[in-house]
């Protein structure tokens, strides 16, 4: 699947190479009935800086920054720490950054001026009845076929999904064919990503040329209208920006929600809890995202720089798991310990400094709604007796094939 | 009680703002402007859930 594993730099001392990485370490391979949170966790006993080889797609190696103050001084100093890799452009053998990921400050905030208003908390609420309408109706489809289900396939993925549809102002038609093209990209083989990426950035240029021509009200209007410093965005900026909306909130959503079910179904008293409590689930959904987070912020080093005493060099990758900043005991009190009605809660499930996500206002939206319609709608669940989720590490945590059933409750009423 | 805001600091995370609406003003790009903010009576407890959920660690107490 991934490139060979690329040698160890010189300067890496050697005590401090790591057998961990985020794809082959213990417990980051596909396993059935995983926990890959509570695996990356035992980080915190470690070194707080290591190296970890093979860390990415292509082999590299990369530090691994463990704790929370560590990450946080990383993440807030994009001068020092630069994300600019145009990781999707490259898989595709061409050279153009996502926008706002991949572009560093100082340039970086004129982008995040124009985009914040967009999904400003305000401006989601007014998409809040259009995201409640999109959860029930993809519930009640799923009910209606029976009492277990795929949840990830028929609910998780498909509502992030087409709520991204909303945003871009497509409806919902042509959900099956982007579902389609979100699970190449996300979980397909190398040939299938390469494939799905080409579509995507085909459909999404194709829309911009339209949108160029004739505006609407939607996002692509708005972003081929705008103006920034006097000047119009260049096709590929518009290129840049909306593939990066495009897979920025679908996997990290629908793994949010799949780790929430995931738990929920081994925890019947909270899910209980929850259920004849929804005020409830808006702090349980804090409490989730801060235990089961997905992301890896990576960034590289723009100048020699020290961190707990260790020299990261010019040019070296460093990574910022925030699986493990969120279950630092220095930040919380009983950091292993998931407690729903969890109040200090300072997680870092959405990345911390210039880049924190866009989105997040709208994916804590999308999370506590979809919560609310599942359980108000879906009696007590359970996993599928026979069956067993799928977990999975890397750069972007996630359960797979993960069957509820709520046969038993059925019966019962 | 007042909360000081270091709006350099502030990434918008507007976990303030869902703690205390009355307290913080986002502005339309969703941080809060420079200035701090003055915490009325009754407000207090909100005030400290605030502070206390800010990640960047851009608002801090004083008594
Ligand atoms: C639970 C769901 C989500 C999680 C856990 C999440 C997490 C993150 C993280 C950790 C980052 C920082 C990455 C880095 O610094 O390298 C980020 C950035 C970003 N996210 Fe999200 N995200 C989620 C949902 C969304 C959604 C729904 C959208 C779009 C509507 C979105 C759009 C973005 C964008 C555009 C950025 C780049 C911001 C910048 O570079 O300034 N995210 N996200
Ligand atoms: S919680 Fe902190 S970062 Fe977030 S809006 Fe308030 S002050 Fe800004």
């Amino acid at each position: 699947m991934r490139a060979a594993v690329q040698p160890v730099p010189d300067h890496v001392p050697q005590e401090l190479v790591s057998s961990f990485n985020l794809f082959t370490g213990p417990g980051m391979e596909p396993a059935p009935m995983g926990d890959p949170h509570a695996a990356i966790e035992t980080l915190l006993a470690g070194p707080p800086v290591f190296f970890a080889p093979g860390n990415t797609r292509n082999g590299e190696g990369t530090w691994v920054v463990v704790r929370a103050e560590d990450q946080r001084r990383v993440l807030q100093d994009g001068e020092t720490f630069s994300s600019n890799r145009n990781i999707f452009a490259s898989a595709l053998g061409e050279s153009w950054p996502m926008i706002p990921l991949e572009i560093d400050p100082p340039e970086h905030s004129k982008w995040r001026s124009l985009l914040n208003p967009l999904l400003s908390p305000r401006r989601v609420i007014g998409l809040e009845p259009i995201v409640r309408e999109r959860a029930i109706s993809l519930i009640e489809a799923m009910k209606s076929r029976g009492t277990d289900a795929d949840v990830m396939k028929d609910f998780c993925l498909p509502f992030a999904v087409s709520i991204f549809l909303q945003f871009l102002g497509i409806g919902s038609e042509r959900l099956e064919e982007f579902v389609g093209w979100a699970t190449d990209l996300l979980h397909g083989t190398p040939a299938q990503r390469t494939e799905a990426a080409r579509t995507v950035v085909s459909f999404l240029d194709e829309l911009r040329d339209l949108r160029r021509q004739e505006p609407t009200d939607d996002f692509m209007s708005f972003v081929t209208q705008a103006r920034i410093e006097g000047e119009s965005l260049s096709d590929m900026e518009v290129r840049g920006m909306s593939v990066l909306l495009f897979i920025a909130g679908l996997d990290t959503v629908a793994a949010a929600l799949g780790f929430d079910f995931y738990y929920l179904a081994q925890h019947a008293d909270q899910q209980e809890l929850l259920r004849t409590d929804p005020k409830r689930i808006q702090l349980a959904a804090e409490e989730m995202l801060r235990a089961f987070p997905s992301v890896t912020p990576v960034r590289r080093a723009t100048r020699d720089v020290e961190l707990q005493g260790i020299t990261i060099r010019k040019g070296d990758l460093v990574a910022c798991p925030s699986m493990t900043a969120n279950r630092d005991p220095a930040e919380f009190p009983d950091a292993g310990k998931i407690v729903l009605n969890r109040e200090d809660n300072r997680h870092v499930a959405f990345a911390y400094g210039p880049h924190r996500c866009l989105g997040s206002h709208l994916a804590r939206r999308e999370i506590v709604i979809g919560l609310e319609e599942f359980l108000a709608r879906i009696p007590t669940f359970r996993i599928k007796p026979g069956t067993a989720p799928i977990t999975h590490g890397g750069f972007v945590f996630g359960v797979d094939n993960l069957q509820l059933d709520w046969s038993e409750q059925e019966k019962a009423q | 009680m007042k909360v000081k805001v270091d709006a350099a600091k502030c990434q918008g995370n507007a976990r303030c703002w869902t703690w205390a609406p009355n307290l913080f003003e986002l502005n339309d790009e969703g941080y809060l402007d420079p200035g701090d903010v003055n915490v009325p009576e009754g407000e207090e407890e909100n005030a400290r859930r605030a502070v206390k959920s800010c990640p960047e660690r851009a608002l801090t107490l004083e008594e």
